[in-house]
């Protein structure tokens, strides 16, 4: 049985190293060996994008990946999602918008509407809600979701401030 | 006095944490030396257990225990969850926990789980709940086990049951519990009405869909304390369900209420009765975290349902009488079930002259059965609300109209006997009536409808208790063991300020737990905003005397004259004469300080009831080809009693309305006639996503509760109860069929208007 | 279980001939096998990092590199022609956001699901599929290559490099699919072409077993009912089979929009 190794990965801009097997999943890398718990897991078909990050920036589901092919690559957590200490519009908007109830389900929101907003800026509704298909939510109805990613576009196409 | 902060829109207070993944929520934590535990499960619906085969699982690297019943520490007889976290002897459920395996990692546990062998005697597996009630049937659960109790019913929905029966059917003992309403001679009545309308609806068995599956830690301290760690709905009643199951006193056991993923009826007790458990057994810290596939397994669901029901009415539209054979497919092992609210709702909010309601509880080798939101309400509106509509048509009389002309009102006598407190049944339907859609309906496009439903939840109540406290800096910090399920801290933050006189920023909500908090039952039945919410209220009055009189002697002018605003305590009509809260509180917080800390304690205990009434409309179109429903709009009216915060009421209707969208499109959990589960992840059983769900409009309609704080109520659970069957009309008003089984998939509707030549 | 990372084609065939050995590209299809425990392999042999990415059109032909994602797809300018319009439009469709920058061409035609979309559009476009192993290289009709359910002509330590379309000037092509709503692959699924000579290409895909072609007859539709097509709990075959031709009738209707330039 291959013993586990140590893999070093870029997480949220920085060299970190965890203890791995070929057969670890990035998302328990992440959570067990990285102590990075904002990244969720929510079902096991990989569907409800509760694991998404950002991998060179595109949404992927992290449950859905060996961490050994992250190697390599930057990956981005929500924990390393805010700009400088200070909230990324994204989730400002989440936050202003009242996108989130119980909150399992949002890091992946936010890291998806990123990838989202970086190829389409000015996405209609339909967009939006094409776009978080890989994204379950079972407390809003998704409604806040979208107003929330709407509003997080207006305020990144209009140069917000981070 | 500043501008109120009750009805403004604010962020939920624990929007930050979760915006940037800082909230730890139940399987987040780290425990030092913990074990993780995974779930042997029972292969058969209803067997004999007969041998767990351990050794080639305590072989795999890194396993440390394979657990049974046996092992547990279980103090008593029992065949409910808390009481049986693990089979006995006999297995009742395919998925049922029958083992636990547990290791130094979940890799390892996982890998061992394959390596357990059971052998299993089977025996019939009861699954047709309406042949399961006949007598002579084979049984669902054939060894007598103490059906202990616990309280979990009284959380959802803990109503009468009805009159006792002198006349008794021919029942077998897979009828746990029959409920029977009866007033005046519905029969007869109905035969001399001018119109009836009648049919049999059957809704499946549907799962919550919580985001972050099923998980609880525990650990013993060393001081021999039971701490569990859980994703749970309510704190107290875990410790309690946990003293059944293990036989300790309350103060050996610690729970706490970690920040919940979604839960909406279905997190009480399940995983902790494990984990505690293998804790108590092994004496190390051990956590059960279920994979979505266990969760869909090994959890429990909302009940089946077959309802025969019959309306009838005069021809001016008045209602007559109503008669229900309600149906209630219980599953295999929990302690109650939903024939009694069923039996209640399915009267919906009208008056009725005459009822005869039974309501059946059967016991299948199905799941346990579990609340999801609005427990047997979802059912039970379908049937009424599509009769409702038949009605209409009969009688040529508009739909919203029939429904208005019935609505009840305030001392209108219900079907529990009971009359009915204030409730906004009326002002919801004359709401909707004024939107455009409703306007718009008889000029749609061809197979396009639109459709409407109402429906009530009658609320729960609980005493409850809490403590708000003042700090040093003049904040508050609002103590209260209420789980968050809905936003309720925000709320509470409002209430608090705006009755103690600070701004909502000053204030912050903790949650407590068993051994450190005010009581609150569980977050559940639509009662936490009404109930702890009021002693919020009350608490924040108590900490407001207190702050009153250490400022009138401060300022040498009575209490009365004195008024609280934004920190401020002030003189009414001299505002310079005044001091703030926090020197006030600094004057109280110190070694010789000359007041008592500025803090109250406040307790709820209300016995009148505060239901909410929501009414929908959906429009609907159907693809006669396919037999797809697309919904094109999504209207919710609601009587909130007062919106504390329009932003986080709108989030529950709207939530409400999606899941019952899912009720009504998507959901349903389908086993085969062996009883193995054949929508086993979301791969078969399909939640709705945000391309399915359209905009919602929301319209909040205020009635206030007279006992609630500010007039609100509890409103969780109204928004999802009548959406079904909204857009089951929609469906009958756009393409002329009618659907009388849920969910309306694509195939049933193609081949529903294939039957119907139409 | 093991995990290695070839540098070359020639090292991943090498390894590939380890025994239950797999070749992993994006892993959306392979990972969820291997979470259910239903695949076992011993070794993986990531490829996902090989050359062979690449959309590459000329003047009669499109060659699309195996490893090219369904965002490159779905993004593609030079897909944009009606010929070859069922492409984007399946890809679009294919899982979600997420799915789509990572899953791979070839990843998805290597494992032939059987209500997997793709193989629908290979067939209806009568593409060849290019196959590399140790020893050389060969080229397989789609038509050849999906045998059965999770089926495929590929030898066991063989790589699909590339997928070669021919492109038919002058004609539309288009996807159309009713999704299961749990798990959103295609109940029915239908790739079709439509050819300024007046010939039809329709291919299905969901009905049950490996995706077909329908015989391109005046009407494909016509050799439905003699179709192979298996029904489930959710969609009996009487459904089923009428949703094909529901499916058959809108691809080929948008297909021939576009190629009449009538489409929006």
């Amino acid at each position: 049985m291959p013993a586990a190794r140590q893999l070093e990965l870029v997480i949220n801009g920085e060299r970190r190293s965890a203890e791995v097997e070929p057969r670890t999943l990035l998302v328990h890398a992440l959570r067990d060996g990285l102590g990075l718990t904002g990244t969720h897991v929510g079902c096991d078909t990989s569907q409800c994008g509760a694991c998404t990050v950002l991998l060179d920036g595109r949404a992927v589901k992290s449950c859905t990946m060996l961490a050994v092919q992250a190697e390599g690559a930057e990956v981005t957590t929500i924990e390393g999602f805010a700009r400088n200490d200070e909230l990324h519009p994204i989730q400002r908007a989440f936050v202003e918008h009242h996108g989130l109830q119980c909150g399992f389900c949002t890091p992946g929101m936010i890291l998806t509407a990123s990838d989202l907003l970086t190829r389409a800026p000015d996405p209609d509704d339909a967009t939006i809600r094409r776009a978080l298909r890989g994204n379950f939510c079972r407390c809003t109805g998704y409604q806040s979701i979208v107003d929330s990613v709407r509003a997080a576009a207006t305020a990144l196409r209009e140069g917000e401030a981070a | 006095m500043s501008e109120s902060v009750i009805g403004v829109s604010r962020p939920r207070v624990d929007a930050p944490d979760k915006v940037t993944g800082a909230t730890h929520f139940a399987a987040d934590g780290h425990v030092h030396g913990l074990l993780h535990a995974r779930l042997v499960l029972s292969t058969e619906a209803h067997a004999l257990l007969q041998r767990v085969e351990r050794d080639a699982a305590l072989a795999v690297p890194g396993v440390v225990a394979v657990l049974t019943a046996d092992d547990l520490p279980l103090a008593s007889a029992g065949s409910d969850r808390t009481t049986e976290p693990l089979a006995r002897t006999e297995v009742v459920f395919a998925g049922q926990p029958v083992a636990l395996v547990v290791a130094e990692s979940e890799a390892a546990a996982e890998d061992a789980v394959e390596a357990v062998v059971v052998e299993y005697e089977p025996l019939p597996a009861v699954v047709d709940v309406e042949d399961a009630m006949l007598p002579g049937r084979a049984l669902a659960r054939v060894l007598e086990e103490d059906a202990g109790g616990g309280d979990l019913e009284s959380i959802h929905a803990g109503v009468d049951k009805g009159q006792e029966d002198g006349e008794e059917e021919q029942l077998s003992g897979n009828v746990l519990d029959t409920v029977h309403r009866n007033a005046g001679d519905a029969t007869a009545l109905l035969e001399t009405s001018d119109v009836v309308v009648s049919g049999t609806f059957r809704t499946p068995w549907v799962y919550q869909a919580y985001i972050e599956p099923q998980v609880a830690t525990a650990w013993l301290e060393p001081n021999e304390t039971l701490v569990v760690s859980t994703s749970t709905q309510g704190s107290f009643v875990t410790q309690r369900e946990l003293a059944r199951a293990f036989g300790l006193p309350l103060e050996r056991i610690r729970v706490i209420a970690e920040p919940l993923g979604g839960a909406f009826g279905g997190k009480l007790a399940l995983m902790e009765p494990l984990a505690a458990g293998a804790a108590l057994a092994l004496r190390r810290p051990v956590r059960v975290v279920l994979t979505r596939a266990e969760d869909f397994q090994a959890t429990n669901p909302a009940s089946a349902q077959v309802t025969h029901l019959k309306i009838g009415a005069r021809k001016d539209g008045t209602l007559t009488a109503i008669a229900a054979r309600m149906i209630v497919d219980r599953g295999s092992n929990a302690g109650w079930g939903v024939e009694g609210i069923t039996s209640l709702l399915v009267a919906g909010p009208y008056r009725w002259e005459a009822h005869e309601i039974r309501g059946y509880g059967v016991q299948t080798n199905r799941f346990t059965f579990g609340a999801y939101r609005g427990p047997g309400a979802p059912t039970a509106a379908f049937a009424l609300e599509t009769l409702m509509d038949e009605l209409a048509v009969e009688l040529e009389l508009d739909p919203l109209e029939l429904r208005l002309q019935n609505a009840v009102v305030e001392d209108d006598v219900g079907v529990s006997g009971n009359p009915f407190p204030r409730m906004g049944a009326v002002e919801v339907l004359e709401r909707i009536r004024t939107h455009p859609l409703w306007q718009s309906r008889d000029s749609l496009p061809d197979n396009e409808g639109v459709g409407l439903a109402a429906g009530y939840w009658p609320g729960g109540n609980e005493p409850a208790a809490a403590v708000c406290r003042v700090n040093q800096d003049g904040t508050m910090t609002v103590v209260t063991s209420a789980v968050d399920m809905s936003g309720v801290n925000t709320g509470f933050a409002a209430i608090a300020a705006e009755t103690f006189g600070l701004s909502p920023d000053q204030v912050r909500v903790v949650a407590a737990d068993t051994a450190t908090g005010p009581y609150s039952g569980a977050s559940g039945g639509s009662k936490v905003t009404y109930t702890v919410g009021k002693a919020v209220l009350k608490a924040a009055e108590a900490a407001r005397e207190k702050l009153l009189a250490a400022a009138s002697e401060e300022l040498e002018i009575a209490p009365a004259d004195l008024e609280v605003v934004d920190g401020v305590v002030r003189a009414v009509g001299a505002p310079d004469h005044s001091i703030t809260v926090a020197e006030i509180s600094g004057k109280a917080l110190r070694f010789g300080g000359r007041y008592e800390p500025i803090e109250g304690h406040g307790g709820s205990a209300q016995t009148r009831g505060a239901p909410s009434v929501a009414a929908h409309l959906a429009h609907a179109r159907v693809d006669r080809e396919t037999g797809e429903i697309t919904l094109l709009a999504h209207v919710i009216a609601q009587d909130v009693g007062r919106a504390l915060n329009p932003a986080l009421v709108e989030g529950q209707m709207r939530g409400g309305a999606a899941q019952g969208i899912g009720w009504a499109l998507y959901e349903e959990l389908v086993h085969d006639e062996n009883g193995q589960l054949l929508t086993g992840s979301f791969l078969d059983y399909a939640i709705p996503l945000a391309e399915r769900v359209p905009d919602i409009d929301t319209l909040i309609v205020e009635v206030p509760a007279p006992d609630g704080p500010f007039g609100a109520k509890g409103i969780g659970e109204a928004p999802v109860i009548a959406a079904a069957p909204a857009i089951a009309n929609a469906v009958a008003a756009a393409v002329g069929i009618r659907l009388r089984e849920l969910p309306m998939t694509a195939p049933r509707v193609w081949a529903t208007l294939e039957e119907s030549g139409a | 279980m093991e995990h290695v990372r070839p540098s070359t084609l020639d090292e991943a065939l090498e390894g590939l001939a380890a025994p239950d050995a797999k070749a992993l590209a994006g892993g959306q299809s392979l990972l969820p096998v291997m979470k259910l425990r239903i695949v076992r392999p011993s070794v993986l042999v990531d490829i996902g990092r090989l050359e062979l990415g690449g959309v590459h059109m000329s003047e009669n032909e499109l060659r699309l590199g195996a490893l090219t994602t369904w965002d490159e797809l779905e993004s593609a300018q030079e897909l944009g022609r009606p010929a070859l319009a069922a492409l984007a439009e399946c890809a679009s469709g294919i899982g979600d956001l997420q799915v789509r920058n990572r899953g791979t061409l070839g990843g998805s035609l290597a494992h032939a699901d059987p209500a997997s979309d793709m193989p629908a559009v290979v067939l209806a476009l009568g593409a060849q599929i290019v196959l590399r192993a140790a020893s050389g290289e060969r080229t397989v009709s789609a038509e050849e290559f999906f045998l059965g359910p999770f089926t495929t002509a590929l030898g066991p330590a063989e790589l699909i490099t590339e997928v070669v379309f021919p492109l038919v000037e002058g004609s539309g092509s288009a996807y159309v699919k009713v999704e299961h709503p749990a798990s959103g692959f295609a109940l029915a699924g239908a790739a079709a072409v439509v050819r300024p000579d007046g010939g039809q290409s329709v291919a299905l895909t969901g009905m049950g077993g490996q995706a077909f072609l329908l015989a391109s007859d005046a009407d494909p539709v016509d050799a439905l009912p003699d179709a192979e097509i298996y029904g489930d709990r959710f969609a009996p075959v009487e459904y089923r089979r009428h949703l094909a031709g529901v499916v058959a009738r809108r691809a080929l209707d948008r297909a021939r929009e576009r190629m009449e330039g009538t489409d929006e």
